[in-house]
């Protein structure tokens, strides 16, 4: 997708950033059925001080282990800047966009 | 004069985090004048980035799990319920988007971005993606501290005589 001069991202930059776009969607995710689901809740209460620390120690985790992982396996710079970088934005506005719908209508 | 211990930590959250949109905004001219010269300072201010993002967590952390209960149960009770239950809600999660997007900029950062313009384009992203969402945490931030300061005021005029 880049063009013949033009050099891709690279495997870390688009392995953590493919890791970011998971754990961004993720986050929202576990937001909005944590408050839907409450053993799930509590569950997450119980692995630490509150809920809310244990999603942040958790979104941390995955960013880093996941991008560590992609990094790892092959075929990762197909996901180049032109798919990559659009794919990161679209995720930051889902994501906020969809947290603030979330808790406006919930 | 009482400064309070929950103040100086709400205070130095905030600070933290002004800090770190302000050096993500400091990134992204840096990446848009992305030279050999600026190469090791793009990078360096991308960490800064990350450490301000990190500490105003800590910080903003303790201060939400041992002072925040009070003044939410304030909020809830008085005459903008909404200012936790739509924007500290919100500004609590979305800060984890933040966070992320801030430890991803230094990785998007190292290398040679004056000579990539796709990496060169990703910190441009990246860094105003934290900037913008900086600045709508500090929004809510002001809403929160507006919603508790108006329980507060509506309550004090209530128990006075």
């Amino acid at each position: 997708m880049t063009g013949i001069n033009e050099p891709g991202l690279g495997r870390g930059k688009t392995a953590f950033a493919l890791s970011a776009v998971i754990a961004i969607v993720l986050n929202t995710v576990v937001a909005c059925t944590k408050d839907a689901y409450h053993p799930l809740k509590l569950f997450m209460a119980s692995l630490g001080d509150n809920d809310w620390t244990t999603q942040g120690l958790a979104d941390v985790i995955v960013f880093v282990g996941l991008g560590l992982v992609l990094m790892k396996i092959g075929g990762i710079e197909k996901f180049d800047s032109p798919r990559v970088i659009p794919l990161l934005v679209g995720a930051v506005i889902v994501a906020g966009g969809g947290l603030f719908a979330w808790y406006l209508l919930y | 004069m009482s400064i309070e211990r929950s103040d100086v930590i709400l205070l130095a959250h905030a600070t933290f985090g002004v800090l770190g949109v302000l050096s993500a905004l400091w990134v992204f001219v840096e990446a848009l004048n992305a030279r050999e010269d600026n190469e090791a300072r793009t990078r360096r201010v991308s960490l800064v980035v990350a450490a301000c993002m990190c500490v105003a967590w800590i910080l903003g952390g303790y201060w939400y799990l041992h002072f925040y209960p009070a003044d939410k149960a304030m909020i809830l009770k008085g005459p903008w319920p909404f200012a936790h239950s739509v924007f500290m809600e919100t500004k609590e999660h979305l800060f984890f988007l933040t966070l992320i997007l801030s430890l991803y900029l230094p990785v998007a950062a190292w290398g040679k971005l004056w000579a990539n313009s796709n990496a060169r384009k990703m910190v441009l992203c990246v860094s105003m993606l934290i900037a913008l969402t900086g600045v709508a945490m500090e929004g809510s931030g002001a809403i929160v501290n507006h919603g508790a300061k108006i329980a507060y005021v509506r309550a004090s005029l209530r128990g006075s005589p």
